[in-house]
């Protein structure tokens, strides 16, 4: 099989057949009752999409690059501009790290995951193939509501794209949980670059988990930064600012007020992480 | 149902599985290796961790169909003409054991990490088994056993 014939074959079956990466979802999907009329299950394993490659633009991950593969490439792991990755590849255990896929946590379309989170911080596209065409999709396009994505009947995702930052970019991930194997009550991802004299020249404030179906863009954060040197004060006006963009729901993890109450705590925590990390290294 | 073959343990078994099956199903349900647990079922006590290509991953996650030509290793596999392998060796003398029902992913999980790490620290163990849980134990005895094994393979090495 290629990826034009995995293509045919999951547009002919539209809503009858389910692509599988690293397959941690499928068996949740099915113990819950929640595979409903899916008949077929299309593996991508031997295709060749897994793969991380360096070119001038950037990074291209292949779907199917397992969490552990992205840790162990370190072009990328030891790069602080993209330490929000490296965060959210390492937060879930070995078992999870060797067997999930970049492009599965993607696919997914799951708001409560942190790998989507991360990527959304570092402005990262998604390339989609069906037999005849192909085309890219920046990811703050791609999520559509809880487990639909932009992709039409017969696309598939094929590989992940980073874009190269500018040297002093670091970005960052924090994941708030109830413990360690449930997912986040909230998640919030960062990006700053900053210039000579350390004022953030260009920044990204992601949000997810539990403010809504998709991951939130927090631009009223982002201006709080620009232009700024990022002082307690700015951080705190920042943080304080995702309120204005950030409309968490309650659900059994946590209150809408408790969440709004962390939104603000953890988008500082992250910026200080991703300015520590321009200041320090990883 | 569809027919397929599984290497599991060195062996090529044969067997028939749904195409929405994990391999831990298969490999109690149908191969009847009892070794690795059922627990929670969704990935994340590790009771039924085992190694696939010599990396460890929750059996209960992995679809059986995903493992054909893969290298599958579970608990029952360690042994060597019935002598035990250094990591089990270490869990039954450092007195790892008490219920005993979390061990074999326990061990399935050090075994991974020997692989990568020939001298982990004290906190790379406590990662590699982040991804397990143990209610009886608190853990100590499980860190001492895997640092009894890795020192002995270091030590014969």
């Amino acid at each position: 099989m290629n990826i034009r014939e995995a293509s045919v074959a999951l547009a002919k079956r539209s809503g009858r057949a389910m692509i599988v990466a690293g397959g941690t979802m499928v068996h949740g999907l099915a113990a819950r009752g929640l595979l409903g009329n899916i008949k077929t299950l299309i593996d991508l394993q031997n295709l060749g999409l897994s793969y991380v490659k360096s070119d001038p633009k950037g990074f291209r991950i292949g779907a199917m690059t397992t969490f552990d593969e992205v840790l162990n490439y370190k072009p990328v792991s030891k790069d602080i501009a993209y330490g929000a990755l490296i965060d959210a590849v390492n937060l879930p255990p070995a078992q999870i790290r060797n067997m999930a896929t970049l492009g599965g946590s993607v696919c997914s379309s799951t708001p409560f995951f942190d790998v989507p989170i991360a990527l959304m911080a570092l402005d990262a596209d998604v390339r989609a193939k069906t037999s005849r065409r192909q085309r890219l999709i920046p990811l703050n396009r791609f999520f559509i509501s809880s487990f639909e994505t932009a992709l039409k009947a017969g696309e598939i995702a094929t590989e992940v794209i980073l874009r190269k930052f500018p040297s002093r970019t670091a970005s960052s991930l924090l994941k708030l949980e109830t413990n360690a194997n449930d997912l986040a009550i909230l998640n919030v991802g960062t990006r700053i670059t900053l210039d000579k004299q350390s004022r953030c020249i260009e920044s990204r404030i992601v949000v997810g988990g539990g403010v809504g179906p998709v991951p939130v863009n927090s631009p009223s954060a982002e201006r709080k930064l620009r232009r700024r040197v990022l002082d307690e004060d700015t951080i705190s006006e920042a943080s304080e600012a995702t309120l204005e963009d950030v409309d968490p729901v309650s659900d059994f993890r946590g209150s809408a007020d408790y969440r709004r109450a962390m939104c603000k705590v953890m988008t500082k925590r992250a910026l200080k992480k991703a300015l520590a990390r321009v200041r320090g290294g990883m | 149902m569809a027919l397929m073959t599984l290497r599991v343990n060195g062996e090529a078994r044969d067997v028939s599985v749904q195409p929405h099956h994990s391999l831990l199903r298969v490999l109690r349900e149908e191969l009847g290796l009892l070794g690795s647990k059922r627990g929670c079922d969704t990935g994340g006590c590790g009771c039924c961790s085992v190694l696939v290509d010599d990396k460890v991953v929750y059996s209960c996650m992995v679809l059986a169909m995903s493992c054909v030509k893969k290298k599958i290793t579970t608990v029952e596999g360690l042994q060597v003409n019935g002598a035990l392998d250094p990591l089990q060796e270490a869990f039954v003398r450092a007195g790892a054991i008490q219920c005993g029902y979390c061990i074999p992913g326990f061990i399935m999980a050090s075994k991974d990490l020997m692989r990568r790490r020939r001298f982990p620290s004290e906190k790379e163990i406590a990662q590699s088994i982040a991804g397990n849980l143990c209610r009886c134990t608190g853990y100590q005895k499980i860190i001492e056993a895997i640092e009894m094994a890795v020192s002995n393979s270091n030590g014969a090495g």
